[in-house]
């Protein structure tokens, strides 16, 4: 393949994001959290609550600043079926895009690249998205968005991801409460799957799978650093999770800038030790995050006051919280 | 023709092919394989089809296989839809040769060694006949419904002039594996028909594309009317347009004017190409194979 001139340009730039991008995670793997990581649990017991208001007061409990950010909010859009919850949902992300437009940032975008289906849009439709205001002028498809490599991924030497992903100052992943039958369970961390371009990897991202679940996991967690993290347990799913298993009424929203924090959270919630996810523990044992009680500041809620054992399947019974 | 389905269709069509002769998925994108091998079939004849075939063929990697976009060092998938395209035109020279080869070479690799081990040993059920080979998204990953599909339109295309018997073989064993992945409702998923001890539903858009692999082969015959139930009920531009396209190539009978949809649609420029395809009148016909061997 030849290289022409005009052509040089944008493979520079893109080779210049990918670089920055590249030193950034080793950055952050250098400033792994010092101290303990602020994670906040707030009730909300339906999607007709001030989720807006739920949501302001997480984020100014983490004492996060957006202003003159460019945000990209990236959802948990999977399936759809009308007979349970696989997806996060659209009174969240519609919230979230409020709130974050309110903290001034220069830019928030939803962007989304589901993993089993072809049809980003017949998606988007079906899980009501397309009700959020102007929806179609802030929605990135992250499946067929114009890609950049990024050195270095597990052990392949490049990956592709979405330019929209990559230029975002801050990520924040709006992740749904949910079993996961390979992963145990998937929350914020699992949820940076969808910024893995299908046009580049296929559908499904089988890439991810080869390389391994959890080191996927832990891997764009360690890209994707700047990030914010608001997992939609109002309603979770549990059981065969992602997808074929059962709503489970939580009623809480978790969220927090520490990843693995909010996860492991989360998994304490639903019943599960993080300790005994896989993801978690090479995510703690990497630096990438607070995995343990000790290094976790919980705000609002108390853990034991919204805690509710989620069924789990055979083969992850053992990872039940004792 | 201009106000037509299709006529509105070609315009949109070329008035969105990019400078350099290729398609994105959305407008004011980088080119990208996919979308450009569907706008280019569309306009076959039409000098903006040839300038998006001299975009693809500048993209062929010296391994004969193409990347989905210009300078992803990624090959995989995108190579069928380039050889389709170019048996298509004729242009049989020694790159789509090259292009063969690679096919021929490429296989999916299904999971980890020791799984796999455990798999011939008996002790765990893999849901799917590991002797099988199909094609992968990407070189190292496993084989999937519609990378097989496509490879196979691009082989059974080729055997007119390759009659090899490693040629045949590949595509016995592809559509093997095909109709071994096939769900238990008589469509097919991207190919997982069943996981965990529990079966999964199928989709419509990779039916249409097992669909259209698929073609000549008898066994297929129960799922297309699987494919026109759907036409009617799915709510994704992008199904129906594929299974239109399946659908003629299998000798239903499609109506000519489908019930709009009530959503407000996609703006991906590959849907439009596609519906364009399928169209009274267009081009589906390109996609037509024979039984290799």
């Amino acid at each position: 393949m030849k290289i022409r001139r005009r052509d040089f340009f944008p493979l520079a730039g893109a080779g210049l994001l990918a670089g920055y991008a590249g030193w950034e995670g080793m950055r952050s793997r250098r400033n792994a959290p010092a101290g303990p990581s602020p994670v906040v649990v707030l009730k909300a017991s339906s999607y007709s609550d001030d989720l807006a208001q739920r949501i302001l007061q997480g984020v100014r409990e983490c004492g996060l600043d957006v202003r003159d950010q460019r945000v990209l909010l990236k959802p948990n859009l999977v399936e759809f079926d009308p007979n349970t919850c696989i997806n996060t949902d659209v009174s969240v992300v519609a919230a979230a895009y409020e709130v974050f437009k309110s903290l001034g940032a220069a830019e928030v975008v939803i962007g989304e690249g589901p993993g089993h289906r072809r049809d980003t849009y017949s998606l988007v439709e079906m899980a009501r998205y397309r009700d959020i205001s102007r929806f179609d002028d802030v929605f990135v498809d992250l499946n067929r968005d114009d890609v950049s490599p990024v050195q270095g991924f597990a052990d392949r030497a490049e990956m592709y991801f979405p330019n929209t992903a990559l230029r975002a100052d801050l990520v924040v992943s709006l992740a749904k409460m949910k079993t996961h039958h390979w992963a145990g369970a998937t929350l914020s961390m699992k949820n940076f799957f969808g910024l893995v371009p299908g046009s580049v990897y296929g559908w499904p991202k089988n890439e991810l799978h080869h390389i391994g679940i959890p080191q996927s996991i832990v891997e764009l967690t360690r890209i994707f650093r700047r990030s914010f993290a608001i997992v939609d347990g109002i309603v979770g799913m549990e059981g065969n999770g992602p997808i074929q298993g059962t709503p489970k009424p939580v009623g809480v929203l978790v969220m927090g800038h520490d990843l693995p924090a909010v996860d492991a959270t989360c998994c304490r919630i639903m019943g599960i030790d993080p300790a005994k996810v896989e993801y978690l523990r090479m995510a703690a044992d990497g630096n990438l995050g607070n995995v343990e009680e000790s290094g976790i500041e919980q705000r609002g809620e108390k853990i034991r006051e919204v805690q509710t054992d989620f069924k789990l399947i055979d083969s992850f019974k053992g990872l039940r919280l004792t | 023709m201009a106000d037509s389905y299709l006529g509105v269709r070609l315009d949109i069509l070329r008035r969105s092919q990019n400078p350099d002769g290729g398609w994105s998925y959305y407008c004011g994108k980088q080119s990208w394989l996919e979308p450009t091998f569907y706008g280019a079939l569309v306009l076959h004849g039409d000098p903006a089809a040839d300038r998006a075939w001299s975009l693809l063929k500048s993209w062929q990697a010296p391994d004969g296989s193409w990347p989905p976009t210009y300078g992803a060092a990624v090959s995989g998938w995108g190579t069928a839809l380039c050889l389709t395209l170019a048996h298509i035109r004729g242009d049989l020279d020694g790159s789509y040769l090259k292009g063969i080869a690679y096919l021929l070479k490429t296989a999916g690799t299904e999971s980890e060694l020791w799984r796999r081990a455990l798999a011939r040993l008996g002790f765990v059920d893999p849901g799917r006949n590991l002797n099988l080979k199909g094609w992968p998204w990407k070189e190292g990953t496993s084989s999937w419904v519609e990378p097989t599909a496509h490879t196979l339109i691009a082989l059974k295309k080729a055997y007119a002039q390759l009659p090899a018997p490693e040629l045949s073989e590949r595509v016995r064993s592809g559509e093997a594996l095909l109709l071994d992945v096939r769900c238990k409702d008589g469509g097919w998923n991207y190919g997982s028909p069943w996981a965990l001890g529990e079966d999964q539903r199928s989709y419509p858009e990779t039916t249409a594309l097992a669909l259209l692999g698929l073609q000549g082969r008898a066994e297929a015959g129960s799922s297309v009317d699987l494919a026109k139930s759907w036409l009617r009920d799915t709510p994704s531009s992008l199904a129906r347009a594929w299974i239109t396209v399946a659908l003629r190539l299998h000798g239903a009978t499609v109506p000519e004017a489908l019930e709009p949809l009530t959503g407000q649609g996609s703006p991906d420029l590959m849907i439009v190409a596609l519906e364009a395809l399928g169209a009274q009148g267009g081009n589906y016909g390109l996609l037509k194979t024979e039984v290799a061997g």
